[in-house]
């Protein structure tokens, strides 16, 4: 039983199929981060600006704090807890963002490494300028960018060793 | 080589072979913080930890006649509620050097955000719907919205009475005043020589005014902590990047012991030098004790601008010269748009006034810095600190001179930059990079010599200027290594993004003769970690650093001496490496001798280590300047001068890190400095309608993102290898902020004739500049 103003939403989270019961005015990130216990997503401008909320819905980057939970529903829903495989194995983009000293704080990190997958995933031979305009959908106040730039870049190049390995 | 009496060090000390340090290893934080696993402020939680929020003043300038709570305290969810009513007992009123900022409005407000009530309930909702109910009845009193309203002689007066407050001592040529104006909350002064008089002997004196715009610091995470308050213990998790004097100024506030405070810091989602002292804390705290329940106060982006902001400035500047182009004297007025509250005004006055002068061989200076209060956000530390206004005005006016001289800018500066090694001003220490090196390394790159001289396109360059490693800072470290060579680092340097862990880590590997992994950071405690200022002033790796290596060889040497005394030897016999102890051929296992001798459940090492800069009367900051820090910029532009729209072709900054310890931090401390510093040189900042902030969200508030640069974004990095810290490094937290405004206003004059002294570089900026021209 659910009370009246709580629905259910049920989606994929990490591979996992999961639902919560939530307000109509929950935010997906609320749910990540307390439902579901999934910190590693962070919250900063709330108005769907800076992307440090960016998820991946449906493999394409979303901002958690203007999607509301119930807009999920049935949909597959990877954050960046879910990026490394089972076995602990990092991601390529999160091996050359360490590689490549790309993060400072590491606020923005999480985002900016959901951002890149989406874009691998879209377009895995991506040039130069290409990762600059899709990386620009968010900030990072640290870095200066270029040294983000080079490791999407270099995650590109290991992906595609990987698959003709 | 060069006389140690400088402070600056020679190229020898860092010719060993290093093995950690040096080496771009992995960051140590990097796994947490690319997996999601790192644990920020904003992720800490207890089981019923309420949530804060608070009303704020929509008035500029008000006084409080009442307030009613009294139908928060009855909605659904509330704990507790505070207002001026709760403050018994405690010193409410906080701030740097001058007490002036309540935890809440005591008798007004003083700006629109100013914190009037606050509420603790089980939700962020029902907090914000609890104070919806809250009544207060405000006298509105007229505002002063600019520096200039505020000085008017009629104007009102922010405060009528004067706050408690301090001027610091100081040392030769340099003081400091408070409230000799309108509004004035302090001044500070330098002068050496006689100014005055020499203008009149030189053969050239160029008066401009320089305004400088009003960033905000926009760091992702926000204002955050998380209090408790059991029994006598106030415990607090906060995103706060000078836990020590945070818990001082809480043990003050709250007429605490200081050892019934314990301030813990997990890792900081930046800073920027906005996350110094009182933020959030004494509203969680003061809540927590209310309600007896932990609790958390989170700002939003749109409270973080009604927080924080950098200084806006006001810079006249007057230089006399020769006729052959020698730089003789220099005085200024600099007028800090300091917000509603003294905040870090009076110490960012210091050193924009200190800074004024660039790192040039004037003979007479005089230099004020006055801190304005208007009714707008307060200002505070900003990255650059003053030296951002001071480098803008400076370095612009470096290029008017030279043009008006029909000098070439680079030769001018060529010309009246200090040598390395030469002392700042009087009683101060010797300037430990040689300028001309950062200089000609950044026309070279981008082509400055080269340059086709095209309408509409241009080059320009500047040195910007700071001094680094804070005002007579100490700073205590410890080391403690396990029975099994596990390191662990203890000190109060934070891990706000600069990579000061990975840093000082590598520094303990290579004295200790480990490897990295085997160091450890333990996340700040003030009730374990030594004591620290603060993680400010580009102080970690010229003076923490320091402290760090001592600990490591007093550690190190208690380990060689055990072990000599084991193996019946002299030290010298020994060496220390991967936790094993070599005697010629012989490799003897430490843990080994360490159970044999101590018994079977271990013992630990500890080394303590220590780093102050001596007091000296003669320096006019009372201590002479640990380093000197300084970034190195030229810029090419593209003027369109229809549109008045400014490209960016190329931007090249350096840095000179001594020593670079870890090379990949220390470039990403350049650009992203540099490209910190774009917002204030072509961004809108903060605008204000009146004492209305207008733009202060994530959306309206535009700061510079990947698309904003191309492939001529090039940093580089110098190692001259003179600095004060382990293995001649400095520091590069901020240089690279200083030089980008003027190196590309020096770039548009360069490029279109016109010069703008105004920042930002707006495009009706440029337009209304070549209307004027012709």
């Amino acid at each position: 039983m659910m009370s009246a103003d709580l629905f259910n939403v049920t989606f994929r989270l990490n591979g996992s199929e999961t639902s919560f019961h939530v307000r109509p005015e929950e935010m997906l990130i609320d749910v990540l981060r307390e439902r579901a216990g999934l910190t590693g997503t962070k919250l900063s401008c709330d108005l769907g600006a800076c992307g440090a909320c960016t998820v991946l819905v449906d493999g394409k980057p979303s901002a958690s704090c203007v999607t509301f939970a119930w807009q999920v529903v049935d949909r597959d829903i990877r954050t960046i807890e879910g990026l490394s495989s089972g076995d602990g194995d990092l991601d390529p983009v999160q091996a050359a963002f360490i590689e490549h000293s790309s993060f400072q704080c590491g606020y923005c990190t999480p985002g900016m490494i959901m951002l890149a997958r989406a874009l691998l995933d879209e377009n895995p031979n991506p040039n130069r300028d290409e990762v600059r305009q899709w990386m620009s959908a968010n900030i990072c106040r640290c870095t200066g960018y270029e040294m983000i730039i080079e490791a999407v870049q270099d995650a590109a190049e290991r992906n595609r060793s990987s698959l003709y390995e | 080589m060069l006389p140690n009496a400088t402070g600056v060090h020679s190229m020898n000390e860092m010719s060993r072979n290093l093995h950690v340090v040096g080496a771009d290893l992995p960051r140590t934080d990097a796994v947490p913080k690319t997996t999601g696993s790192a644990t920020y402020t904003v992720d800490v939680s207890f089981p019923g930890m309420l949530h804060a929020k608070v009303l704020r003043s929509p008035h500029a300038h008000a006084r409080v006649v009442s307030i009613d709570a009294s139908a928060a305290r009855g909605m659904p969810g509330v704990h507790a509620v505070l207002t001026r009513d709760d403050l018994d007992g405690l010193s409410p009123v906080y701030g740097y050097f001058i007490k002036d900022q309540p935890i809440v409005a005591i008798d007004k407000v003083r700006y629109i955000g100013d914190v009037v009530a606050a509420v603790a309930a089980q939700s962020e909702q029902q907090a914000v719907a609890a104070l919806e109910t809250i009544n207060v009845e405000y006298e509105l009193l007229p505002a002063v919205a600019t520096v200039e309203q505020a000085m008017e002689d009629a104007a009102p007066e922010l405060f009528e009475d004067e706050p408690m407050g301090i001027v610091p001592d100081y040392g030769m040529g340099a003081s400091g005043y408070r409230r000799i104006g309108r509004n004035n909350c302090y001044r500070f002064s330098y002068k050496t020589g006689d100014a005055s008089v020499a203008f009149a002997s030189c053969d050239h004196v160029f008066e401009d005014r320089f305004v400088f715009s009003r960033d905000q610091h926009f760091h992702l995470e926000p204002f955050v902590s998380v209090a408790r308050y059991e029994g006598d213990t106030i415990e607090v998790w906060t995103s706060c990047q000078n836990p020590f004097p945070l818990r001082k100024e809480l043990a003050r506030v709250f007429q605490h012991p200081e050892n019934l405070i314990r301030v813990q810091v997990p890792f900081i989602g930046a800073g920027y030098g906005a996350k110094n002292n009182c933020k959030t804390e004494p509203i969680a705290i003061l809540l927590a004790k209310l309600s007896r329940r932990p609790v958390r106060f989170c700002m939003t982006t749109e409270e973080n601008f009604l927080t924080q902001s950098q200084h806006a400035a006001i810079l006249d500047v007057k230089s006399g010269v020769m006729a052959d182009g020698t730089f003789v004297a220099r005085s200024g007025l600099i007028l800090l748009d300091s917000g509603a509250y003294s905040d870090a005004s009076p110490l960012v006055a210091e050193k924009a006034g200190y800074r004024l002068p660039g790192p040039y061989k004037w003979e007479h200076l005089d230099i004020d810095c006055d801190c304005i209060l208007t009714n707008t956000t307060p200002a505070g530390p900003y990255r650059g600190f003053g030296g951002t206004q001071a480098s803008w005005a400076s370095e612009s006016q470096v290029d008017i001179i030279a043009r008006a001289l029909g000098r070439d800018p680079m030769d001018l500066r060529l010309q009246n930059l200090k040598d390395l090694g030469e002392t700042y001003v009087p009683g101060e220490s010797g300037l430990d990079s040689d300028m001309r090196v950062g200089l000609n390394l950044v026309a070279d790159r981008i082509g400055y010599k080269k340059r086709k001289r095209v309408y509409g396109c241009g080059m320009g360059l500047s040195v910007g200027f700071k001094d680094a490693g804070g005002v007579n800072k100490p700073a205590q470290a410890r080391i403690r290594v396990t029975t099994n060579g596990g390191i662990y680092l203890q000190c109060g340097t934070i891990e706000i993004g600069q990579g000061a862990q990975t840093a000082l880590s590598q520094i303990v590997a290579e004295t200790l003769n480990a490897p990295l992994d085997r160091v450890s950071y333990p996340a700040l405690n003030t009730d374990y970690t030594p004591f620290d200022q603060g993680t400010n002033a580009s102080s970690a790796v010229v003076v923490m650093a320091q402290a760090v290596q001592n600990a490591a060889i007093e550690a190190k040497n208690k380990v060689l001496s055990f072990a000599a005394d084991q193996l019946e030897c002299s030290v010298d016999d020994i060496e220390l490496k991967d936790w094993t102890i070599r005697k010629g051929n012989e490799a003897h296992p430490l843990p080994v001798m360490i159970m044999r001798y101590y018994g079977g459940t271990g013992y630990e090492f500890t080394g303590e280590g220590f780093c102050k800069a001596e007091m000296d009367h003669s320096a006019p900051l009372e201590t002479k300047c640990v380093s000197w820090e300084f970034g190195w910029g030229a810029a090419e532009v593209e003027v369109d001068t229809e549109t008045g729209l400014i490209v960016l072709r190329q931007l090249v900054v350096s840095g000179d890190a001594g020593r670079a310890i870890n090379p990949k931090i220390c470039r990403g401390q350049d650009e992203g400095s540099a490209v910190m510093a774009l917002t204030g040189a072509l961004f809108p900042c903060m605008v204000y309608d009146g004492a209305n902030l207008m733009n202060g969200n994530g959306l309206d508030y535009r700061l510079p993102l990947a698309s904003d640069l191309n492939d001529g974004f090039v940093s580089i990095l110098q190692e001259q290898g003179h600095g004060p810290g382990p293995y001649g490094a400095k520091s590069v937290g901020e240089g690279c902020m200083l030089p980008v405004a003027s190196a590309i206003a020096n770039a548009v004059e360069d490029a279109i004739g016109v010069r703008i002294r105004e920042l930002p570089l707006t495009p009706e900026r440029v337009l209304a500049a070549i209307d004027a021209a012709t």
